[in-house]
């Protein structure tokens, strides 16, 4: 069941690679908060620990209403959605993902005959953490940004299960607090960009240079 | 105990949210003046009994090394507390209205997290709080709420938590790593250490790399450098001396946390070799940058790129170098509070960062020009300064290690980085004023700001020369928890 959630959890990143609007990456992040909290509802269900239930309710509270929330409301009080292109759709980027897909696929099996790890789940984890990065460099718009770097925390938080690390809950529920926090912080930083450089939301932040 | 834990995590709690109610600056004032005292006070007492006031085996505890880096913060708090009033009072714009009364509640959150980043003995609750630093630092930095602040801002929350990213990815190898210790097995140091021999090499090396790029963002060490020199620059003189005196120091103590670690495993070598590659680039970006800089305050920042390079690669050598390495992170902090200090009121007297605009400094600002002036000879290493005395253990530490290249690379690039320094700073306090330029009185009356930047700097030569106990104790005991001996 986890590598079926993960499996789809590649998916949206192919979804990622051709889609070029804003409101689509929103649906990205709502369907892989809705997968990462299922991989962890079914560890609730192998290993049950109340601690995996808390997880699973904070991680579909943060990742899947909150945060998308809150980036819908920016969307709307920047007046994005009249133009919703972040840029032109480029076939490029396709292959990158995929490159990248299957890279960290087969790095995975190689490092599954080292050390015991989940092979579909780490692949898919590294893959999320790349694409976020190819993400954050392919588009200008700084929304893209923060969505890339949500994408590469969701990959983050699966690496956690590739790996099988066991945090204690109390630190990961501070971790979806840093997160949720820092999403806002950049909410406003957006905002005032947005009164700073009124022609491009802040797509050309290249005044501070040696 | 119970009192000095409450003076280090609840008054700065405290202070913050008092901060936060309060419509009154004066108040505020005194309360965070209040809160630095108490905090350092309780630092001090925790350095001269060299107790630990948490219980034993738990997530939070305070070894010789955290009550070290806690007097670097501690100390660097106090004398942006005192200075602060000062600076709030010139800033009377009506724009900077919401950031003057942001400032003393994120003051104190900063303090309360940084205090946090110390005392916490648990990786994974090390991430969560070393996030907080950086969000308590979002409003100080956007202080001028200009476009190039704003920009600063930006990219400072975007590459640290990129950064950040990679020490989480980091902590999970080293979670890894414990799953041959046993039952015992956790994320906290005390019991990493104890169940090093266990751990499994792999992970521990992937960790520490991992740990090293994302914490170098924040510490301020090259290639990973640029958000922290755009923040420090464009962030209030106080603000960057925060930043340059303690929260690199801080982040430089989490790097240490995994060294610590990697120091007792089959991975020492590898890491002691890390880090002194990684120590050397910033030495040599720094120098580039430092002749490249046509801003002070960016000059500035670099110097601090540099200083945590010095740190990091004698840190890497161990022994009689990482006892300076550790004296040098303690007075390059006081050396850090005078420069920005000064800088920030120069800044604002002259209303220009640009060097080749700055001229006569000694004649227009003559207690500003000469503290800086002075701040500079202290940065460059000239005795009797503390730093004179924290390089020439790094350099005995050189020879004794017998890395003639490392040495070689060492000198040369602190003479050019001298070099390049002195072009700039002593062209902005002795070049004669150009003609057309009004001369006249001087435009400045010695301020608090002088006497804090003062102190930091002389106070470094007793504690050099006399190496009081209460202080080099703990760095002993540093030592010997690394594996090294002096």
């Amino acid at each position: 069941m986890t590598n079926a959630l993960t499996i789809l959890f590649c998916l949206t990143l192919m979804y990622l690679a051709v889609t070029t609007r804003l409101s689509s990456y929103v649906l990205i992040l709502v369907f892989q908060g809705i997968l990462v909290s299922g991989v962890y509802t079914v560890s609730f269900f192998e290993n049950f620990s109340a601690a995996h239930l808390v997880i699973a309710g904070a991680v579909l509270l943060f990742r899947t209403i909150l945060i998308p929330t809150y980036i819908v409301k920016i969307i709307r009080d920047l007046d994005m959605e009249h133009r919703d292109q972040t840029r032109r759709y480029h076939p490029g980027f396709l292959l990158q993902i995929s490159g990248v897909i299957i890279a960290a696929l087969l790095f995975s099996y190689q490092f599954s005959r080292i050390t015991p790890v989940l092979v579909i789940p780490l692949g898919t984890a590294l893959a999320g953490i790349c694409s976020g990065g190819l993400l954050i460099v392919r588009r200008r718009l700084l929304l893209a940004h923060v969505i890339g770097f949500l994408i590469i925390e969701n990959g983050l938080f699966l690496l956690g299960v590739g790996v099988k690390a066991d945090l204690p809950w109390v630190i990961e529920l501070g971790t979806f607090l840093d997160l949720f926090v820092l999403i806002f912080l950049m909410g406003i930083a957006i905002n005032h960009l947005k009164s700073h450089f009124p022609e491009g939301a802040g797509e050309d932040l290249t005044t501070l240079h040696d | 105990m119970m009192l000095t834990i409450l003076l280090l995590l609840g008054l700065p709690l405290l202070s913050t949210v008092y901060t936060a109610r309060s419509r009154s600056l004066e108040k505020n004032h005194f309360a965070t003046l209040a809160t630095g005292a108490g905090h350092l006070g309780a630092t001090l007492y925790l350095l001269l009994t060299r107790q630990n006031p948490f219980p034993t085996r738990a997530w939070f505890g305070l070894d010789p090394l955290g009550s070290f880096f806690l007097l670097i913060l501690s100390h660097t708090f106090f004398a942006v507390a005192l200075y602060s009033p000062g600076f709030l009072q010139r800033m009377k714009k009506p724009e900077y209205h919401p950031s003057r009364w942001l400032y003393y509640p994120a003051l104190n959150s900063y303090l309360l997290a940084s205090t946090l980043v110390i005392v916490t003995q648990h990786f994974g609750l090390l991430w969560v709080v070393i996030e907080l630093t950086t969000f308590s630092l979002v409003p100080l930095i956007y202080f001028y709420r200009s476009k190039e602040s704003l920009e600063a801002v930006w990219k400072y929350l975007f590459l640290v938590s990129l950064g950040l990213v990679f020490l989480l990815i980091g902590i999970l190898a080293l979670g890894l790593a414990t799953k041959g210790a046993g039952a015992h097995a956790s994320l906290v140091v005390t019991d990493l250490v104890r169940d090093a021999a266990k751990l499994d090499p792999l992970w521990v090396k992937t960790g520490f790399v991992l740990a090293l790029v994302g914490i170098s963002a924040k510490i301020g060490l090259a290639p990973m450098h640029p958000a922290d020199i755009d923040a420090t620059s464009n962030a209030p003189g106080p603000v960057a001396a925060l930043m340059a005196g303690s929260l690199r120091s801080t982040a430089m103590l989490v790097l240490l946390r995994f060294y610590e670690v990697a120091c007792h495993t089959s991975v020492r070598v590898f890491s002691q070799r890390l880090l002194m590659i990684a120590g050397a680039f910033s030495i040599l970006v720094a120098a580039v940058y430092i002749w490249r800089s046509r801003d002070y305050k960016r000059l500035l920042a670099y110097s601090s790129v540099e200083h945590l390079g010095i740190i990091t690669l004698a840190t890497g050598i161990g022994g009689v170098a990482m006892l300076g390495a550790l004296l040098h992170t303690l007075f390059n902090s006081f050396g850090k509070i005078a420069l920005f200090f000064m800088a920030g009121r120069i800044n604002r007297d002259l209303q220009t960062r640009q060097i080749d605009s700055v001229h006569g400094l000694m004649q227009r600002l003559p207690w500003s020009g000469f503290v800086f002036g002075l701040a500079f000879f202290y940065i460059i290493g000239t005795p009797p300064f503390g730093l004179f005395f924290s390089e020439l253990l790094m350099l005995r530490g050189m020879v004794h290690a017998r890395d003639w290249l490392v040495l070689g690379l060492f000198l040369v690039l602190l003479m050019i980085i001298f070099i390049g320094m002195s072009r700039a700073l002593l062209r902005m306090l002795q070049s004669p004023q150009p003609v057309g330029l009004p001369t006249g009185k001087p435009l400045e009356r010695f301020h608090v700001a002088h006497a804090v930047s003062f102190y930091a700097l002389v106070v470094s030569v007793p504690i050099a020369i006399l190496r009081p106990d209460f202080l080099f104790g703990p760095l002993r005991s540093i030592l010997t928890e690394f594996g090294f001996s002096l």
